[in-house]
Formats: C-alpha cells, sequence, structure tokens
C-alpha cells in the first residue's frame, strides 16, 4: 500500500472560453505526488504545465477534475482549509527580476507570508527572516537591502527565502533556474535540493531543460499539448522512454559533446494551437509512427507505473 | 582568412562608469566555418557580435581600440554610410535571438525579408518577389507565394526565425553573426533552426558565428569555440578539445557545472561567486577570485599559452 499521495491530481481539466473558440489547455491530467520526492512536468511551451501549475497554486480554477492535497479535494476546502492550504504549498517562479517587488525590502518581502498567516510579533519575524536567509545562504544584512542590489542569482535565493518562511511542506518550482546562468544554475539547484533533504519537503519543479529534470526529479510526466503523454520514474522514462514524443524531445536535446548527433526527424512540424487540437492522440500529426487509429482514438495510459498514452503499445 | 578580429575593445560608457564590455579579444573566422562564441551573460559575446557591425548602443558603446577585418577591409574605421552601404546586412548579416521583436509587427513577411534586397539594390519588381519566394522557399516556409502578404504574428515561433534567417541571407553575406538564435525555441523547433543554419552554411559557405550561451547547441553547430569570461577570451581551440579536454579552469568548471541526459542524480559542480564587475575589473585573471586553482601570480594578467593545433588559453597553469 503506497503512502498517501502529498498532491493527487485526478482527470483535471481547464478550458478558457475566447472569441475564438474554446481553448483547451489542460485535458483530463493525472498524476500523484508522494511526499519527499520531486515530481517533475516537462513538455515545450503551450503544452499546459504551467496552466497545471497555477490550477495547484489555486490561482486558476479548474474546468473539471479534483486537486487533493493528502487526500482532501482542494475544490471542497473552507476558507479555514484553504488558508491551510496556501501556507502547507508554496511557489518559486522564473523571473527573479519580477517576482520579487522592486520597492520592499528584503526582509519585508521574506515576512509578506509570515505576516499574512500569523503575527507572531516583530522580534520573531525578524528572527524567522534572519534564519530562511541562513538557509539560503545569504547573510542577515540582505534583509535591509533591495531586490536590485542583489544578482539573479541571490534573488532567486531570496525568493526561496520567502517560500521557506512559513516551513511549507511542499513547493512548486516554476522554471526555478532557467533565467539563470550555466554556473549559477547549479548553485541553485543544489540550494534546493539541500533544503528538501533538511526539511522534508516535496517539490513538483516545472522545466523545459530535460537534461535537468532528469539529474533533479524522481518522477516526471511528460505533457503533451494538455494531456500526459508518458509518466513514471525519471530513471525509467529517461532510459526506456515509451511515447514517441518523449523520444523525440530526449533525441532533440542537444548535448556538450561534439560527437552526439541530433535527429532532425524525431518530430516533425510544430505543436498544433490548444484551441483546435487534433483528434485522437494529439501528436498524431507530428508522430513518425502514426497509424489509422492514432488519427480517431484517445489513446488510454498503458503500463502502470511507467505509463505511456500510446496506441503502438497494444499493437 | 574571411574575419580577423585583434585585440577588439568595446566600451559602454555608462552612468556609473566605463564599462570594459569586450576587453581586447582576438579571433578568425574562415570561409565556411562556424565559431562557437560562447559565454554567459555579460560576458561581452553579444557586445562583440554588435561591434562586428558597428550597431553599439548609440551614445553609450564605443570600439576603442583593436581591428575588425573582413575579407582584409578594416571596419573600426570605415565611415558609417560605408557601413550601411556596403557591409550590414550584406556582407555581414545578423540573426537575433528573439523572432518577436527583430520582425516589425506592421509590416508583411514580404516587404521585410524584400528590405535588404531593395536597400542594397539587388532586385527591384518582378525579380525582387522572385526573389523572396526563392529565399523563403530556402528556410523552408511552405508556400511561400501565397505567404508574401501575411504578418509575423500570422507565424509560428519556428516559422518567424526562419524568417528572420531569411532575412539575413537574402543578400547572399560573407559572414553571418547569429545571437542565440534557438534559445527563444523549443528543443523539438531548436533542432530544426540547427538544421537549417547548417543547409545554409553548405548552401552560401557563409562564416558564421555562433553566439550562445548553451554549450550543447555550441557542440552540435561548432568547428571552433572560443569560451568568453569578463569581457575576454580565456580558452579557444577546435570544437573536440574544448569539450574533452578544456584547458582553462573557467572552461572546466562550466562544462562540469551542467547536468546532462544519462548522467545519474548527483550533486552538480557549481562554480561559487559570481563573475566580476566590468566597470573596475580586477587586474589580474578575472576568473581567479571564483576559480579553485588559483595561485598567487593569479594577481597578474595571465599570458595566451598556445597548446597546439589552434588551441590557446590564457591561464597562469598553463604558462
Amino acid at each position: 500500500m503506497p503512502e498517501q499521495a502529498m498532491l493527487e491530481l485526478d482527470g483535471v481539466t481547464k478550458h478558457y472560453r475566447t472569441k475564438r473558440g474554446v481553448v483547451r489547455a489542460v485535458e483530463g491530467v493525472s498524476f500523484a505526488v508522494q511526499p519527499r520526492t520531486t515530481m517533475a512536468l516537462v513538455g515545450e511551451s503551450g503544452c499546459g504545465k504551467t496552466t497545471i501549475a497555477k490550477m495547484i497554486l489555486q490561482l486558476e480554477k479548474p474546468t473539471g477534475g479534483a486537486i487533493r492535497f493528502e487526500g482532501n479535494d482542494t475544490a471542497a476546502m473552507d476558507a479555514a482549509a484553504l488558508k491551510s492550504y496556501r501556507r502547507q504549498l508554496m511557489a518559486v517562479f522564473q523571473d527573479p527580476y519580477s517576482s520579487l517587488n522592486p520597492r520592499l525590502r528584503v526582509g519585508t518581502i521574506i515576512a509578506e507570508p509570515i505576516l499574512a498567516h500569523e503575527n507572531p510579533g516583530r522580534a520573531a519575524v525578524a528572527r524567522r527572516v534572519e534564519e530562511v536567509l541562513d538557509v539560503v545562504g545569504m547573510p542577515a544584512t540582505a534583509a535591509r537591502l533591495y531586490p536590485h542590489e542583489f544578482s539573479g542569482g541571490q534573488r532567486q535565493r531570496i525568493a526561496i527565502a520567502r517560500a521557506l518562511a512559513l516551513q511549507p511542506r511542499m513547493m512548486v518550482l516554476d522554471e526555478p533556474v532557467s533565467a539563470l546562468d550555466v554556473s549559477i544554475r547549479a548553485q541553485v539547484l543544489n540550494l534546493l535540493a539541500d533544503i528538501q533533504q533538511e526539511f522534508g519537503l516535496t517539490y513538483l519543479i516545472i522545466a523545459h531543460d530535460l537534461a535537468l529534470v532528469e539529474h533533479f526529479s524522481t518522477d516526471v510526466a511528460v505533457i503533451y499539448l494538455g494531456r500526459v503523454a508518458e509518466s513514471g520514474p525519471t530513471e525509467e522514462v529517461f532510459a526506456t522512454p515509451r511515447h514517441p514524443y518523449t523520444q523525440a524531445l530526449l533525441a532533440a536535446v542537444p548535448q556538450p559533446d561534439p560527437d552526439h548527433v541530433l535527429s532532425e526527424t524525431a518530430a516533425a512540424g510544430e505543436i498544433a494551437s490548444a484551441l483546435d487540437p487534433p483528434s485522437g492522440c494529439r501528436f498524431h500529426p507530428r508522430c513518425p509512427h502514426v497509424m489509422e487509429v492514432c488519427r480517431s482514438t484517445v489513446p488510454e495510459p498503458l503500463g502502470g507505473a511507467h505509463a505511456a498514452s500510446c496506441h503502438l503499445l497494444r499493437a | 582568412m574571411l574575419l580577423k578580429v585583434e585585440n577588439l575593445q568595446t566600451h559602454l560608457h555608462l552612468k556609473r562608469g566605463v564599462l570594459r564590455a569586450v576587453d581586447g579579444i582576438s579571433l578568425e573566422v574562415g570561409e565556411g566555418e562556424t565559431l562557437g562564441l560562447v559565454g554567459e551573460s555579460g560576458s561581452g559575446k553579444t557586445l562583440t557580435g554588435l561591434s562586428l557591425l558597428r550597431l553599439l548602443p548609440k551614445g553609450s558603446g564605443r570600439i576603442v581600440g583593436g581591428s575588425v577585418a573582413l575579407d582584409g577591409q578594416e571596419l573600426t574605421t570605415l565611415s558609417e554610410s560605408a557601413m550601411a552601404h556596403d557591409i550590414r546586412g550584406k556582407r555581414i548579416a545578423m540573426i537575433m535571438q528573439d523572432p518577436m521583436t527583430s520582425l516589425n509587427p506592421v509590416f508583411s513577411i514580404g516587404d521585410q525579408v524584400g528590405n535588404p534586397l531593395r536597400n542594397h539594390e539587388i532586385a527591384r519588381g518582378a525579380a525582387l518577389r522572385s526573389a523572396v519566394v526563392d529565399v523563403l522557399s530556402r528556410v523552408r516556409i511552405p508556400s511561400p507565394d501565397k505567404r508574401l502578404g501575411d504578418y509575423p504574428h500570422q507565424f509560428s515561433g519556428g516559422q518567424r526565425q526562419r524568417i528572420v534567417a531569411a532575412m539575413a541571407i537574402g543578400c547572399t553575406p560573407r559572414l553571418l553573426v547569429a545571437d542565440e538564435p534557438t534559445t527563444a525555441l523549443d528543443v523539438t523547433i531548436q533542432v530544426q533552426i540547427i538544421a537549417l543554419l547548417r543547409q545554409i552554411q553548405a548552401d552560401t559557405g557563409a562564416g558564421i558565428i555562433l553566439i550562445t550561451h548553451d554549450l550543447g547547441v555550441a557542440a552540435s553547430l561548432c568547428r571552433r569555440i572560443a569560451v568568453m569570461y569578463a569581457g575576454q577570451i580565456v580558452e579557444t581551440g577546435p570544437v573536440r578539445q574544448i569539450y574533452r579536454a578544456p584547458a582553462h579552469p573557467y572552461t572546466q568548471a562550466l562544462l562540469a557545472a551542467i547536468p546532462r541526459l544519462g548522467q545519474k542524480r548527483t550533486r552538480l559542480a557549481a562554480i561559487p561567486g559570481q563573475p566580476p564587475s566590468l566597470i573596475d575589473p580586477p587586474t589580474g585573471c578575472r576568473f581567479a577570485a571564483r576559480c579553485p586553482v588559483r595561485m598567487d601570480k593569479c594577481a597578474e594578467a595571465p599570458p595566451t599559452t598556445v597548446l597546439g593545433d589552434g588551441h590557446s588559453a590564457a591561464c597562469w597553469k598553463l604558462a
């Protein structure tokens, strides 16, 4: 019997009504994140991964399906339960230049979530700010400065400190290092790994860098046009990708190796519009293995823990 | 030699002081060759590219020393009108990072791709139209004759980057400067643009300078690599030497800091600290403060040591 999942998505759907029609951004996405693990959502821009994160963070309301936190449906939570949910689930966003208010001192930025949830008194807040700054490797004096006085990597540390201020149990990391330089990325990734160990945190990371995902996550869900194409333990998915889209993604990643040969044919064309997604398997117009059934029938996930939604697996 | 840059120095005059953005770099690009200019943000790679075209920020940017020679012709002393008339867009063209901002949203694609051909008086009238259709089909825009009147927003991100490439290659330039041409794109589209750049080079024999922070993209496209750090080139060499036997501690650290596919979950080798300010850069080796093997000597500027076969690096360990 597996542990109670920390976070569970069950057939989550998000449709946006626009003038040009209904955008089917997320269509029946299900996955579960176990405590103290790192789940990664990967996929190309427009695949719906950020919309999924927004729904988890209660910034968007799902059109259908359920999001459960430790077994409790977030849609059925009352105000008090929601407040507690928000306190246990924190977020770190991509761009540390826009996610920190430039007019507030770092100390105030980090104290904001604390004051929103409790009022432990000035001295206690200051102590907590100092503690979390220390956790992310910043001096206590940073609290008196403004965001513009720090580099991108340092700002992302400040954003992580703010997320830690209320001792959350889970963090949503939306492209946490993609705005940073290579030499700084490793610092921040190592810091996130250390914090996870130290505080027993559960992570949901959204990333487009597959090498990073392989390195950083324990489980992965590959999203294509709002649907999960493949999911499972990261090691298995990367070693034996089953879905042609996962295979195409992996074949297209340039490697820091001059003898590595890129595959230019693994996925022809470009991602379709969520306004008018292809029938059947949404990847079929780009798939090198497309069959008749792929055009008409939506594939069901097959394969248990390492599942792929592809008709090839039935053949 | 197609392009020979010697001891190029470009300064940015800012309120805070003079930023030595490009501080004495030398490089060469041969015909049909791709040189990767690799480095982090602020290392000076983009300003190096802009210096070649003399497209520096008006007022603040200035080339203060060194030489840029294209086919033996000195460009740093050329008049602005000669630059605009004979060089820019004609013999050296640039592909910018973001196709959304390098295309004008209110002009049709046919207009924009035709512009350099018109300006450099390569074609006009019906010949211009067929030249535009031809160059759009070379970058594989489907049915280009039907799309000349379409606007940038009617194309996808990958197609827009192809159109930007079409604008650059229309006048068959001798040298293409491609600044992060794939960075804004998804991996499955990125691989298509990499293939396109390879094909353009095979067709035209142009030299390419690929400016990128992505060591994977550089490895897949370039024959030689120059690694920039804090306004200087710290190591240059054939792509295999750079990736298999990097000599400079910065190149080594950079290659060790990136996660690779197929690598087990291990701790990444982070580079401590951050690059120095270029307003008042350290007098010695600029990487010294972050270097795991620094010595007392590193307080002085390191000489460039030739390691053989076009491979050289500026580090006291090698001197």
